[in-house]
């Protein structure tokens, strides 16, 4: 038990499973929302912002380095399992390794820290809306096109041009850190009290 | 209260396909389900692979959740069939959206409910131990999937407890709505996951040690059987 403040656990283990599981339905709550046409641009963001307040939580529960990232990559291999394109797993792979770096830059105890780590770490979203753009663009538009018909397509294409995707992800980490003091502010008033943050 | 949904079976037979075999068949129906189009070969393929899920859930006797599955999917998929081929415009958006709701998310979560079905926790981790996964990303796996439905459990009581003080009767905001159900969801999971660290604590579960098992994990002939089907569809697939 000596190590236990720089080496993972099973409790650890634990913690990240219980998380995900809670940060996963709270994900695809919103994520229903994504089936209309106007919002699949902005899903990102209104995914974030909910899912912002179960991540305070998770992070403060993390307290050494790999939590974040396994987090992040279970996300992944959720997202594989849906049918989602492969580089998924990575992209999340990578946003959870640059949270837990953010995460680590606060010694896992500023809060500060905490609210950009969840700006950080919803950007392994934008894993699903890469095909969206560049190069894929129009292979993916095609498949739109073939599976859900010219209509849907058009809309998409029409909601959808090039520099989106960047202002997709500056909206997606707005939108993280918006869910961020969300879930700050749930903590303060709940879970201090409690003693259970 | 009884839990009317539950993930990995705690005991009884042995598993009905390989946990590998299940895996494989769920990603290999979600790339079919997601991305295929509606037309052709690949319309056959959909269908195919949508009813594969009802004839495992006939298999393992759950007949009435596979009779409801089939019937759902069935429509859904004459709709596909029919309807979106021959309308145009906002009607065929409208049918799409429909039509794309199911079909584009239910048969990979039905074909999760199966494998939860079927497979214990226990077979679920030695056949990822034989993949050579890490036991970090193991146990947290394995915790998730479990946890589904303990939160809906959980869910539910929050909401019946706040329908018996008689919160809920006053319409709360959305965002009133989603602190009242999810702030005590939150602090039931902090106390699930303290207790099932104990409980690991006891039954002396450690993440450099390695795990023993009685259960008995191996490809049989359903498991190759199943794995050609969906070698094939993959295949046929990738090439149209």
């Amino acid at each position: 038990m000596d190590n236990k403040k720089n080496s993972l656990t099973v409790k650890d283990c634990i913690n990240i499973g219980v998380f995900a599981a809670l940060y996963i339905v709270i994900f695809f709550v919103t994520s229903f929302i994504g089936y209309i046409p106007i919002m699949m641009a902005i899903l990102g963001v209104a995914c974030a912002v909910t899912c912002g307040i179960p991540l305070m939580l998770f992070f403060s529960k993390s307290h050494v380095f790999g939590m974040v990232s396994i987090m992040g990559a279970i996300m992944g291999i959720f997202m594989i399992l849906m049918g989602r394109p492969w580089y998924c797993i990575f992209v999340a792979l990578a946003a959870g390794v640059a949270a837990d770096c953010v995460l680590k830059n606060g010694n896992y105890k500023s809060i500060n820290k905490a609210v950009i780590a969840s700006g950080v770490f919803s950007l392994w979203m934008m894993g699903m809306e890469v095909p969206l753009y560049f190069g894929a663009r129009d292979t993916f538009i095609e498949s739109i096109k073939e599976g859900y018909g010219e209509a849907y397509a058009e809309v998409i294409v029409k909601i959808t041009p090039n520099w989106m995707f960047y202002a997709t992800i500056v909206l997606t980490f707005v939108g993280g850190i918006l869910g961020g003091l969300l879930g700050k502010a749930v903590l303060k008033k709940h879970f201090k009290k409690a003693g259970m943050a | 209260m009884d839990v009317s949904i539950q993930t990995f079976k705690t005991s009884g037979e042995r598993a009905l396909l390989d946990p590998r075999t299940s895996i494989f068949a769920i990603v290999v129906i979600g790339v079919v389900m997601v991305g295929g189009s509606l037309t052709g070969i690949e319309y056959v393929l959909r269908v195919i692979s949508c009813m594969i899920p009802a004839a495992l859930l006939y298999a393992v006797k759950k007949y009435k959740v596979a009779t409801i599955y089939f019937l759902i999917m069935l429509f859904i998929m004459i709709i596909e069939g029919t309807a979106v081929q021959s309308t145009v415009g906002a009607l065929n958006l409208l049918f799409v959206i429909l039509s794309g709701v199911v079909s584009r998310f239910i048969p990979q979560f039905m074909m999760g409910y199966c494998f939860m079905c079927y497979t214990k926790v226990s077979e679920f981790v030695v056949s990822m131990e034989r993949m050579h996964v890490p036991s970090v990303i193991t146990i947290p796996l394995s915790v998730m999937f479990r946890f589904f439905p303990t939160i809906a459990e959980e869910n539910r009581c929050v909401i019946e407890a706040m329908k018996m003080r008689r919160t809920g009767t006053k319409k709360p905001s959305l965002l009133q709505k989603m602190e009242y159900e999810l702030v005590p969801v939150m602090m039931q999971t902090v106390r699930i996951s303290d207790e099932l660290s104990q409980a690991a604590m006891t039954k002396g579960m450690g993440l450099n040690r390695k795990r023993s098992h009685i259960c008995k994990v191996g490809f049989r002939a359903i498991d190759y059987l199943m794995l050609i089907l969906l070698g094939t569809i993959l295949v046929l697939f990738i090439i149209y």
